[in-house]
């Protein structure tokens, strides 16, 4: 990280990649030799039309998804060479998912949700119960950590679901559209977690949304159109997100 | 860890209702049919299983109690050469034609002669001493209670077997026999009732008593085929009941058509409950994706719902247990024959949580849908 500060090191790279998609004889190209570089401590955001690309590549540069062509390397590793079981330890390991739907498992209380994936890393229990609390407190639903799904509004939802994802601690958070399913107030609220994140944890947040009241809250905005990236602006300058990050790594 | 199964299955309970209701009557449907298979053939056996005795000895190949041949009757002193052996008993079964006063034309009847004393092994667990001491009279015979009105007769009254006379003085229950009905004589009855000058006289079966805390198994194999004495062989009485039961079971094609519906039970049972659970992971299915993207293998989610598909068999089980349980107290008292014995009911138990097991599987297969990259829209 501290070397990061001083010359700062992308933490998840694109390089020449295309992804087409094939359905019947028509192949569509998604994505055309994209290249991009994404940085720690920073919330990222792609915007674009519908039918842009910009799902895939978060799909693609999150390990999901296949690519055709190109590499992608993240935290190092090549992900887009690993295989099936390789990357499922890999995104358990160092990667958080926040989805436009909620995707809670309505028997699970709130705490459950965000234990639940825990577990899987193999914690002993005290530490995944420590873990989740954490993470809901951060997230603002201590309060509420024993209530279903069904008790809890579409906001909150969102909160558990930022919570489950950033529970383990993952130095690669992707979110999907995290705001379209929410009032204003409630978007607003989610968009600010996953900025503080980014900066308090060091952790590569990328975001795809189209939503415009996100882009002023975004560290920079890629705007993609037809699998391609057509601009890329910066709206606090890097070096900033990454001194915070020195601070919080630093003892 | 987080009882995800569990707690889902208790949280969603409707949805999984199908499922146990059908694992529930597939092991009901299971055990019941087995039972009253088991209760009718074992009428089969009611010679060896109504009597005490460890040992039958018997015609070599003889498949079912009711086809023994008869024997040497000097096999009874090397029998009583055996150390183990503290009583040996002669069994005359003999085929017969009755013919009542009444008209009820001629009955095909199984003829039992046994040895009247009051402490004789054969049919010890059927009839009581009181009984048991009126066949001392000539021609005296018991029938099953059930049984007089097949065979036309009051108590008192007399028949033909044979073409001998004979007098009913007595009747008992649990003597009633598959095939034909069964008719207790003294053995000087039946002797005289053998119409084969051959057999005559000549005990079917010798029936032992060994010391207690003899292990009849080794005595039988140590009794087995002893030069000398004329063709016989040694079963211990539970194996010869069993051959017995097993023999009217597949010879007269009930053990198949049992197989065979037990079959259909399974298959419909795994059907219905594979297709439930199928419907629940579909239900969670963005959900079990979500844990995907986060890193939790197919492998754990398989288990999560192989996990759901044992609550759903367990749960079936006991269901199962319960209602099976009052139908076959219900079924005793009114004198169906039903009859469970624990490996039979172990099958079953096991043949429910196989289809649990099954279905499962089948619809762990749903969680291939389970793709993360399908919630990214």
């Amino acid at each position: 990280m501290n070397a990061s500060a001083m010359s700062p090191i992308p933490s998840l790279t694109a390089h020449g990649v295309a992804r087409a998609f094939v359905s019947g004889r028509i192949r569509t190209n998604i994505l055309h030799d994209l290249s991009i570089d994404l940085y720690a401590g920073e919330l990222t955001l792609i915007s674009g039309p519908s039918g842009c690309g910009k799902s895939t590549l978060l799909a693609v540069l999150s390990g999901l998804q296949r690519i055709d062509a190109g590499r992608v390397t993240a935290l190092g590793n090549r992900i887009d060479e690993m295989g099936q079981r390789e990357l499922e330890r890999f995104r358990l390991l160092h990667t958080g998912f926040v989805f436009q739907g909620f995707n809670l498992f309505p028997a699970l209380s709130a705490l459950e949700q965000v234990e639940l994936p825990l577990h899987y890393l193999g914690l002993p229990a005290k530490d995944v119960r420590e873990r989740a609390l954490r993470a809901l407190e951060e997230v603002g639903m201590g309060a509420r950590s024993r209530l279903r799904p069904t008790e809890l509004s579409g906001g909150e939802k969102q909160r558990v679901a930022v919570a489950r994802a950033m529970a383990k601690e993952p130095e690669l958070l992707f979110a999907d559209e995290p705001t379209s399913a929410l009032d204003a107030a409630n978007g607003q609220m989610v968009i600010d977690m996953l900025h503080r994140i980014a900066r308090t944890h060091g952790t590569t947040v990328l975001c795809v949304s189209h939503d415009p009241r996100l882009l002023g809250h975004a560290d920079r905005v890629l705007s993609m159109e037809d699998g391609r990236i057509l601009s890329d602006r910066r709206n606090s300058p890097l070096a900033p997100s990454h001194s915070v990050n020195q601070q919080a790594s630093s003892p | 860890m987080v009882a995800l199964a569990r707690k889902t299955l208790i949280y969603e309970w409707r949805r999984f209702l199908p499922a146990i209701l059908a694992v529930g009557f597939a092991g009901l449907l299971q055990v019941l049919q087995a039972a009253l298979v088991l209760g009718i053939f074992s009428s089969a056996s009611v010679y060896i299983t109504g009597s005490h005795g460890d040992l039958w000895v018997g015609y070599p190949g003889t498949q079912s109690v009711d086809q023994g041949r008869a024997l040497d009757p000097n096999v009874e002193m090397r029998l009583r050469m055996d150390p183990a052996v503290t009583r040996v008993e002669p069994f005359i079964w003999l085929d017969g034609d009755w013919r009542g006063d009444q008209a009820t034309g001629g009955v095909s009847v199984y003829v039992s002669g046994i040895d009247p004393r009051d402490n004789s092994l054969m049919f010890a667990r059927v009839l009581d001493a009181e009984l048991r001491s009126r066949l001392r009279e000539p021609d005296g015979v018991i029938v099953d209670r059930a049984d007089l009105d097949k065979l036309g007769v009051r108590v008192g009254g007399t028949a033909a077997i044979n073409g001998h006379r004979v007098r009913v003085v007595g009747v008992g229950s649990g003597l009633r026999a598959l095939g034909g009905v069964n008719i207790i004589a003294s053995l000087e009855t039946a002797a005289r009732l053998d119409g084969d000058p051959a057999s005559s006289g000549r005990p079917t079966y010798l029936v032992a008593e060994l010391a207690p805390h003899t292990d009849a198994a080794s005595v039988a194999r140590r009794l087995r085929h002893a030069p000398g004495f004329g063709p016989y062989d040694v079963w211990t009485s539970r194996a010869f009941a069993r051959r017995t039961v097993l023999y009217w079971m597949f010879d007269t094609g009930a053990g198949a058509g049992v197989l065979f519906l037990a079959g259909i039970v399974f298959l419909v049972g795994a059907v219905i409950t594979s297709q439930t659970l199928v419907a629940a992971v579909a239900g969670s299915v963005r959900e079990y994706a979500t844990l995907n993207a986060l890193g939790v293998g197919l492998p754990a989610l398989r288990w999560v719902v192989l996990e759901q598909a044992f609550w759903v068999g367990a749960l079936g089980l006991l269901g199962a247990s319960v209602v099976g349980g009052v139908l076959m107290v219900i079924a005793r008292a009114r004198d169906v024959p039903v009859l469970l014995s624990m490996p039979v009911t172990l099958v079953c138990a096991l043949l429910v949580m196989l289809l649990a097991a099954v279905s499962g599987l089948a619809a762990a297969r749903a969680l291939r849908r389970a793709d993360p990259a399908t919630l990214l829209r």
